[in-house]
Formats: C-alpha cells, sequence, structure tokens
C-alpha cells in the first residue's frame, strides 16, 4: 500500500521556487496563499546555506485533524490528509497545531478574518466528485486521481524535492545519498511521521 | 528556553495583566555580546562543511530564516518545542498546544463545567430555594434602574451568546457532530464562530459600562468578611440566615471583582488577540492566547452557572428584582438589611428613577 | 423522573472529555460525517494515457483496481530519480 510523503533534499535544493509557482499554477491557490514555500537557512552565508521546501507533510498523527472543531479533515488510504472546505469555518486552530505552518487562509473580511483553510492536497482534490469543476475550484487539481503526482516534486528541475510513495522516494533517496557520501538527514519525517510516543504504532488511515 | 518561558508566564500574575503576547516577546540580545548561539552553528556550518548537525539544529529551533513567501512566520520551518503546564516533555509548540487543548482543557474544563452543574442542582433539589421568613409587604423599593438593567441584560444575554457558541466549539464534535451530523453542525458552528467575533466586543463595552456604574456599590466594607465565612455562607444558602450587607452583598462583590472584572480581563485580552489575526502576532502568542481565553472562560461560566442559580431559582425574588427593578422591602430588609436601613421609603435609591409608577410590578404574595 | 434526567444529562456531558483516535476501526469509520472521498483509483486513466502507452506515458491502470493505479504510480515515481531515468 502506498503511503504518500514528501521529502526535500537540503543538500540539492536551490531556492528557484519553482514548486511554489507549479503549485500555484496547477492548483490555481487563492490570492494571498502559497501552498508551498522555500526557507533558506543562513541566507547568504557562504558554506552554510541550505534550502527548504515545505508544504504540508501529510502527517500521521495530524495535531490539525485532532483540533479540527468541526472535524472536517480525513486521512484517505494513501496517507494523504485531506480537509472539507464546506465544513470548514476558518476557525485557524489547525494552524496553531501544525508544526509545519502548512494551512493558509485567504482573508476573507475586514480586521484579518479567516476564510476557509487552504493548504496542500498532495494533488488530490478534496471531498467533491474526483476531476470534478467543483473539486477543482475548491481544492485544485487531482493529479494522483490522472495517476500523476503532485506538480511540485514531478517538476523540481534539481530533483530536491521528492514526493510519491513513501518506500519509493525513500529508495531514491538512499542510492543517492550513498553515491554522494552525505547528507542523509530526511528533512522534517520525525516530526510528521515518527510514532509521537516511543513504541506507538503509526496512525491508521480514516477512510474517506 | 522558551517553554521554560512559558510556564513561568502560565503562573505569574502579571502575565494577567500583561498579557500572553507579552510572555512571549522574546528576550533581548545585546549586540556587543558573546556570539549569540545561531551565530556560533552559522560559523560551526561553514568550518565543517561536511557536518549538517548546526543546519537541522536550526531547523527545529523555530527561529526566523529567510524566506520570499509573504506572509507571517512563513520564515519558520517548524515551531519551536514548547511545553504546557502539567506536561513532562517538550514537544512541537503546535503539537503541545494541540494536547493541552484536548487532553487538559477538555478534560478538566469540561468535568468541571459538569460537576459544577451538577453540584448545584444536587444543592437545589436537597435544600431548596433562600426563602423570605416575613411576607411581602407590597410596598417597593426601586432596585435597579432601567439602565443598569439594561447594562445588565446586555453584558448577560451577550455572556450566553459567548459562552454557548465558545462551549460548542470545543464541545460540539463530541457531543452534538454525532447527533445532528457534519453539515448542520458546521452550518451552527460557522453562526457560533461569528456569533462569537462580533459580540465580544459588545460584552466588552458592556462589561467596562458595568463596572463603572456599579464600582461604588462594590467597594468592600467590613461587613463583608462574613461572606468569607463558610459557616455563615452555609447557613445562608441552607438555612436562609440572614446576612447584613450594604447594595451588594460579599458574595456579589467576589463575583464583581473576581469574575465581572478580573476574567473579563483576561478574556478580553487574550480573546482580542486571537480575534484579530492580521497585527502580525505569533503562533505561539496565539497558543498562549487560546489557553488564558479557555481556561478562564471554564472559570467564568462555572461562576456565572452560580451566580444565574442564585439570581433565578436560588433566591427568592431574586429574578424579579433585575427583571423589574423593583423590590419588595421585606427582601431588601432580609437580605441587604443596611441598604434598606439607609433608604428606607426612599423610591429613588438606584439613582435616575422617579417615583414608583402606577403601573409598577408587585412582588407575588406567596411567601 | 427529573432526577434521573438529570443524571442522564451529566452522563451525556461527561462523555464529551476525550480525544479522538484518528486510527481506523469500525467506530471511526462511522463516525467521520463529512462527505466521502472516491479514490483516486476509481478513475478512468486520462485519454491521452490509456491511447498509447509510449516512452512520455507512464502504463496506465485499470479502474477501480488498486494494484494496478498503485504499480503505474510507482513506476511513474521512479522517474523522480534521475539516476535511474538518465542513467550513471
Ligand atoms: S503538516 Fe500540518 S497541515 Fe499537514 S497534516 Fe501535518 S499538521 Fe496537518
Ligand atoms: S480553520 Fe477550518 S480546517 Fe482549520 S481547524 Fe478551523 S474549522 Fe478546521
Amino acid at each position: 500500500m502506498a503511503r504518500m510523503k514528501f521529502l526535500c533534499d537540503a543538500e540539492r535544493c536551490i531556492e528557484c521556487n519553482g514548486c511554489v509557482t507549479a503549485c500555484k499554477q496547477e492548483n490555481e491557490v487563492p490570492w494571498g496563499v502559497n501552498r508551498r514555500r522555500v526557507v533558506t537557512i543562513n541566507d547568504g552565508v557562504v558554506g552554510a546555506e541550505k534550502s527548504i521546501s515545505v508544504a504540508c507533510m501529510h502527517c500521521s498523527d495530524a495535531p490539525c485533524m485532532a483540533v479540527c472543531p468541526v472535524d472536517c479533515f480525513y486521512r484517505t488510504e494513501d496517507g494523504v490528509v485531506l480537509h472539507d472546505k464546506d465544513l470548514c469555518i476558518g476557525c485557524g486552530y489547525c494552524f496553531y497545531a501544525c508544526p509545519f505552518g502548512a494551512p493558509q487562509f485567504p482573508q476573507a473580511g475586514a480586521f484579518g478574518l479567516r476564510g476557509k483553510m487552504d493548504k496542500c492536497t498532495f494533488c488530490a482534490g478534496g471531498p467533491e466528485p474526483d476531476r470534478s469543476e467543483a473539486e477543482f475550484q475548491k481544492y485544485g487539481r487531482n493529479r494522483l486521481a490522472e495517476g500523476k503526482l503532485p506538480a511540485c516534486a514531478e517538476m523540481c528541475s534539481t530533483k530536491a524535492l521528492l514526493g510519491g510513495d513513501g518506500d519509493v522516494i525513500a529508495d531514491i533517496y538512499r542510492d543517492r545519498v550513498l553515491r554522494r557520501g552525505k547528507g542523509s538527514e530526511v528533512w522534517g519525517w520525525g516530526t510528521a511521521y515518527g510514532p509521537g510516543k516511543p513504541g506507538a504504532a503509526p496512525a491508521q488511515p480514516r477512510k474517506s | 528556553m522558551q517553554g521554560i518561558t512559558r510556564l513561568i508566564a502560565a503562573f505569574s500574575a502579571a502575565a494577567l495583566i500583561a498579557g500572553p503576547a507579552a510572555a512571549q516577546a522574546p528576550a533581548e540580545q545585546k549586540a556587543d555580546e558573546v556570539p549569540s548561539p545561531q551565530q556560533a552553528e552559522r560559523e560551526r556550518a561553514a568550518a565543517q562543511p561536511g557536518n549538517n548537525a548546526p543546519v537541522w539544529k536550526e531547523v527545529r529551533s523555530g527561529q526566523p530564516n529567510y524566506t520570499s513567501i509573504p506572509g507571517r512566520e512563513t520564515d519558520v520551518l517548524i515551531q519551536p518545542g514548547a511545553r504546557f503546564p502539567g506536561q513532562s516533555h517538550f514537544s512541537t509548540a503546535g503539537e503541545a498546544w494541540r494536547q493541552f487543548r484536548n487532553g487538559v482543557v477538555t478534560f478538566y474544563g469540561g468535568w468541571l463545567v459538569v460537576l459544577v452543574l451538577v453540584a448545584i442542582l444536587a444543592f437545589y433539589f436537597a435544600k431548596g430555594p433562600v426563602k423570605l421568613h416575613e411576607p411581602p409587604t407590597g410596598r417597593l423599593m426601586l432596585r435597579f434602574t432601567d439602565f443598569e438593567r439594561i447594562v445588565h441584560w446586555s453584558t448577560a444575554i451577550s455572556f450566553c451568546i459567548l459562552a454557548v457558541s465558545g462551549l460548542v466549539m470545543l464541545f460540539g464534535k463530541h457531543l452534538l457532530l454525532p447527533l445532528i451530523g457534519a453539515t448542520l453542525f458546521a452550518w451552527l458552528t460557522m453562526l457560533g464562530k461569528n456569533l462569537h467575533n462580533f459580540v465580544a466586543p459588545f460584552f466588552i463595552v458592556s462589561v467596562v459600562v458595568m463596572v463603572i456604574i456599579w464600582l461604588r456599590d462594590n467597594l468592600p466594607r467590613a461587613v463583608d468578611l462574613q461572606w468569607l465565612n463558610p459557616a455563615k455562607v452555609w447557613g445562608f444558602f441552607a438555612h436562609s440566615e440572614h446576612i447584613p450587607s450594604g447594595r451588594f452583598n460579599g458574595g456579589e462583590k467576589i463575583w464583581f471583582w473576581a469574575g465581572v472584572l478580573g476574567l473579563s480581563i483576561v478574556m478580553a485580552w487574550s480573546g482580542l488577540v486571537l480575534l484579530f489575526p492580521n497585527f502580525d502576532q505569533t503562533r505561539a502568542a496565539m497558543q498562549d492566547a487560546w489557553v488564558w481565553h479557555a481556561s478562564a472562560a471554564m472559570l467564568y461560566i462555572c461562576a456565572s452557572l452560580g451566580h444565574i442559580y442564585m439570581g433565578t431559582i436560588g433566591v427568592e425574588g431574586a429574578y424579579g428584582n433585575m427583571r423589574n427593578g423593583y423590590t419588595d422591602e421585606t427582601w431588601a430588609k432580609e437580605h441587604h438589611e443596611l441598604w434598606y436601613l439607609e433608604h428606607k421609603g426612599d423610591r429613588r435609591v438606584g439613582g435616575t428613577g422617579g417615583a414608583v409608577p402606577a403601573g409598577a410590578p408587585h412582588m407575588k404574595e406567596n411567601a | 423522573m427529573k432526577k434521573l434526567l438529570f443524571v442522564m444529562g451529566a452522563l451525556f456531558l461527561v462523555s464529551a472529555c476525550t480525544e479522538r483516535q484518528q486510527v481506523i476501526d469500525q467506530a471511526s469509520e462511522k463516525r467521520y460525517q463529512g462527505k466521502r472521498d472516491t479514490q483516486p483509483w476509481d478513475n478512468d486513466p486520462l485519454a491521452y494515457a490509456k491511447a498509447a502507452p509510449n516512452s512520455f506515458a507512464a502504463p496506465s491502470w485499470n479502474k477501480g483496481d488498486r494494484a494496478s493505479w498503485e504499480t503505474q504510480i510507482k513506476a511513474r515515481n521512479e522517474r523522480q530519480n534521475e539516476n535511474k531515468r538518465i542513467g550513471d
């Protein structure tokens, strides 16, 4: 069974923000919202600069899901964390709880009133019928239902950003690390997929 | 480090006033001191190109980095570690907040409200309301002016809207959602959230006015100390024994100072931090504000349950006073003797009212 | 009667004091009340992929067959490995 994950190789990311742009255009993301962003550590320090692309990591035991007052999240059988915008009340709790700051809110009114939460869907749309107009309007393209993988990872020019079945991308990465002999850290996996307590079983999908 | 700051903040009374945002203020760094840890890690990373540990340390630190994406905290990769009161170890701030919210606040807060409700109702069924000893005289005294009653009911009704919508947002997922289904529940919660947001400023204004108009009558007096004596208080509730008091008694004064004033300040401040996300406050500030907001709300709701009980079924005649503004002399004498003695026969006690109008309601003669 | 109702009400309220499991079991399966999503493999492959499996399109899958969809997704996933795609 496939378990969808993202992996960003900090050794390779050149901070071109191509993934951000690809995501925005593929999903026609609302104004003011970026589902993916690139963060540079030690910007401008020669030898110490590293960039990482980050979006929703589709956590195993997702804090966003746990705090949502209307319980609008679900996890697909591929491990993708999705939500129902028709139910979302824009309370912002998922944004407080998410370790990666993935949930974003288009401004819906004066004084910073939050609209419906928007976040990376792993290019898997939402609960509307797959590949329908309604789904595209609310969540963007459903590439998984087209047999494709997330646009950001597929177009990454240096292949720093890998996205797809966790086993496959881990293999690709292992292969790569062996070849270059350094930089083996898998960014954010401990936070997103690690069992919360030692010995705890990872969460299973809640079917949509 | 931040977790310790949080702990201190959570327990210090100063933070009550300074507010959650202030508790989050980062420690100031002086430029001329030894290089900051961040600087040291940078140098380490440059000096040891094969060693990625410094970079990953910075990733987990929650420090702001560089990003070209606009927005608040987009330059933070992972929220820093944090620990809320009662948590034994640090976890990502969001995760810590999730555990505090879904664990401590939901569990203890929920139990607290339920237990207070149970205790009040159990008491009512066991002992019944506080009764008058003598029949009403039929002579009325003005206890609350129209303005006072308008302010009271504005506060009370907005409080109830806030409390119910707040409870729905915390517990509705478990209680209501399974009963009424996601579509209706989400619609109700959306309505509740918007009511919560728009009624809150109205509530704050009402409380401010209320505090101003009743401040003088709530200044503590020596007689009020009796309300700190459990035996006396028990005697009052269980056996309707009289405790002399001025316009407001000791219990009402505690409610005024600790509840209406104290808790309202906590609620209003933390609520405003949550209400206006456009001031670029951090997630940590909003998490802390939420913890203050929800914890104080639980206490406020419990205290208000007590107040509502005493104002309705718990004390005979109390509800009519706030509803109509007039009270019978017997009631005044038995509950607020000093006030009664000061103002006996004076029908303009409340301040602005005139003589009792012809149609003024009378207390029911059923004691 | 009143007391019974009251005790029942209290128990009902107390039942709120939990965090939900995200682990799937029969209870949680029923509990999720939102819209049901369909599975990605319950769709037809896009026309171009279906028409002519060639070097530009990964072999497609059969509608409703999870295993074949996963095989195709994994094959596509391998295209993110430039060591394999381009060769050494
Ligand atoms: S990364 Fe954030 S939004 Fe995505 S599943 Fe995890 S907690 Fe939820
Ligand atoms: S903002 Fe929407 S999705 Fe996020 S916790 Fe609130 S209701 Fe749930």
